[in-house]
């Protein structure tokens, strides 16, 4: 190994262990002793590498991790609570809109099984006993006014039409009783003017505040009770 | 079903437990190798409050990924390239105050008590005069005990690179040192 080779490469790390090194430096009492100021040297450079170290950094560093360990865990105590708050929400509003979105799509369907459901309470024998006055009364809400009770009038009251306040009319009609419903103007039925089932005829009439649904079996003229609808409502504005 | 997914879940116990052992490694971490990297820190930046701060974001950062440190043997020159990436994204953060550092301001106030003191303050001087490429793989080699080969990996150098310019920094300290008499005269006047 050469001089300057010899320089270089101890220059370049004085504690090598390289055999080749080791071998010059027995070989030749010059580079042995250049070997050691150089190694003395890296001492002198060891220690003024080693500036000072801020005696408390370490517990720094270790309280630091320990506040900001403990930070995220509340972070993510935080982040599940409102993940669980977010289920809980989806899961209330599904039930919600189960519960109270409609099952029926038009108005007919809805009437008929309306009719269909207190089928059992009236019968066409009952009897007529509900006054002009008490009708009236009820109907104001829905602006409207009827001259006379069109008939015998066996029942009238508010009822829920799939989910809207409604006024229910039942009355006495050739075989079986005839409903008639009056409904304000809906948004989530399909409107549809005349309908049937089985058993079951229906006619809608759309007035300016409302409309009203007749409901009566087959052998009812559904056409003359909506003409007499026609003449014995008067609306108010 | 349900079990199912719940039951992956590890116990609280466990989890605490999995916590405390990191807490340890990361307390060895931190015991065994602040100086070390303080250092290093420091001389890359020149200042005291930078490098601490610089030492603090990468144990920050460690702590985070510590799950990921498989070697132990490796956290040294894992932390340092933590480190490493820090101190270049300071600069990508702070590229406008960037500006040339008096010398005067990178002495250390420490008073100087002793022969040894004023040799160490008189090297520290020639060191941090040294061009930075030279002095970070000396700084590796002498504080961090790195090969030339882990310092080249370190440094993303080839080795000849690497051993090039560490014999470079050497001579060039040690021609300093050997016009020390003048040179320390002259700083003692």
């Amino acid at each position: 190994m050469d001089d300057l080779q010899f320089r270089r490469s101890i220059y370049a790390d004085p504690h090598s262990k390289d055999e080749k090194l080791e071998q010059a430096k027995a070989e030749d009492p010059k580079k042995k002793k250049f070997a050691q100021d150089i190694e003395q040297l890296d001492l002198k450079i060891l220690e003024a590498l080693k500036v000072p170290v801020p005696e408390d950094l370490s517990n720094k560093l270790i309280l630091r991790q320990t506040l900001n360990s403990h930070q995220q865990q509340t972070k993510k105590k935080r982040v599940h609570l409102a993940l669980a708050a977010s289920v809980a929400f989806a899961f209330g509003l599904t039930i919600n809109m189960m519960n109270f979105s409609s099952a029926y799509n038009n108005i007919g369907d809805y009437a008929f099984a309306h009719v269909a459901h207190e089928a059992d309470h009236f019968s066409n024998t009952g009897e007529a006993n509900v006054t002009l006055a008490s009708l009236n009364k009820k109907m104001a809400s829905f602006n409207g006014s009827f001259d006379t009770t069109m008939g015998e009038l066996m029942f009238a009251d508010y009822c829920r039409f799939d989910g809207m306040k409604s006024l229910h009319l039942v009355f006495k009609g050739t075989n079986n009783p005839v409903n008639v419903f009056v409904i304000p103007q809906s948004e989530h039925l399909e409107f549809n003017s005349d309908f049937s089932n089985n058993d079951l005829q229906g006619k809608t009439q759309r007035f300016k505040d409302a409309n009203i649904i007749i409901v009566g079996d087959k052998s009812e003229q559904l056409k003359t009770w909506q003409q007499n609808i026609k003449q014995n409502v008067s609306w108010s504005i | 079903m349900i079990k199912k997914i719940f039951g992956n879940k590890k116990s609280s116990a466990q989890v605490s437990s999995n916590m405390a052992t990191k807490q340890v490694r990361y307390e060895a971490l931190v015991k065994g190798l602040h100086a070390d990297l303080y250092r290093y820190a420091y001389w890359l930046c020149h200042e005291k409050q930078v490098a601490e701060d610089l030492v603090q974001e990468t144990f920050l950062r460690a702590w985070r990924a510590l799950d990921s440190l498989k070697d132990e043997k490796a956290a040294k020159s894992w932390l340092i390239t933590i480190l490493r990436r820090e101190n270049a994204r300071r600069f990508e953060r702070k590229r406008f105050e960037m500006s040339e550092y008096e010398e005067a301001t990178i002495t250390d106030t420490q008073s100087l008590s002793s022969e040894q003191d004023i040799e160490n303050h008189w090297l520290r001087e020639k060191i941090n005069s040294l061009p930075e490429e030279y002095r970070e793989p000396l700084v590796l080699q002498v504080i961090g005990g790195f090969s030339g080969e882990e310092i080249a990996n370190l440094l993303s150098l080839n080795k000849n690179t690497v051993m090039t310019r560490l014999f470079r920094a050497r001579n060039q300290l040690k021609e300093a040192l050997e016009k020390e008499p003048e040179a320390r005269s002259t700083y003692n006047g």
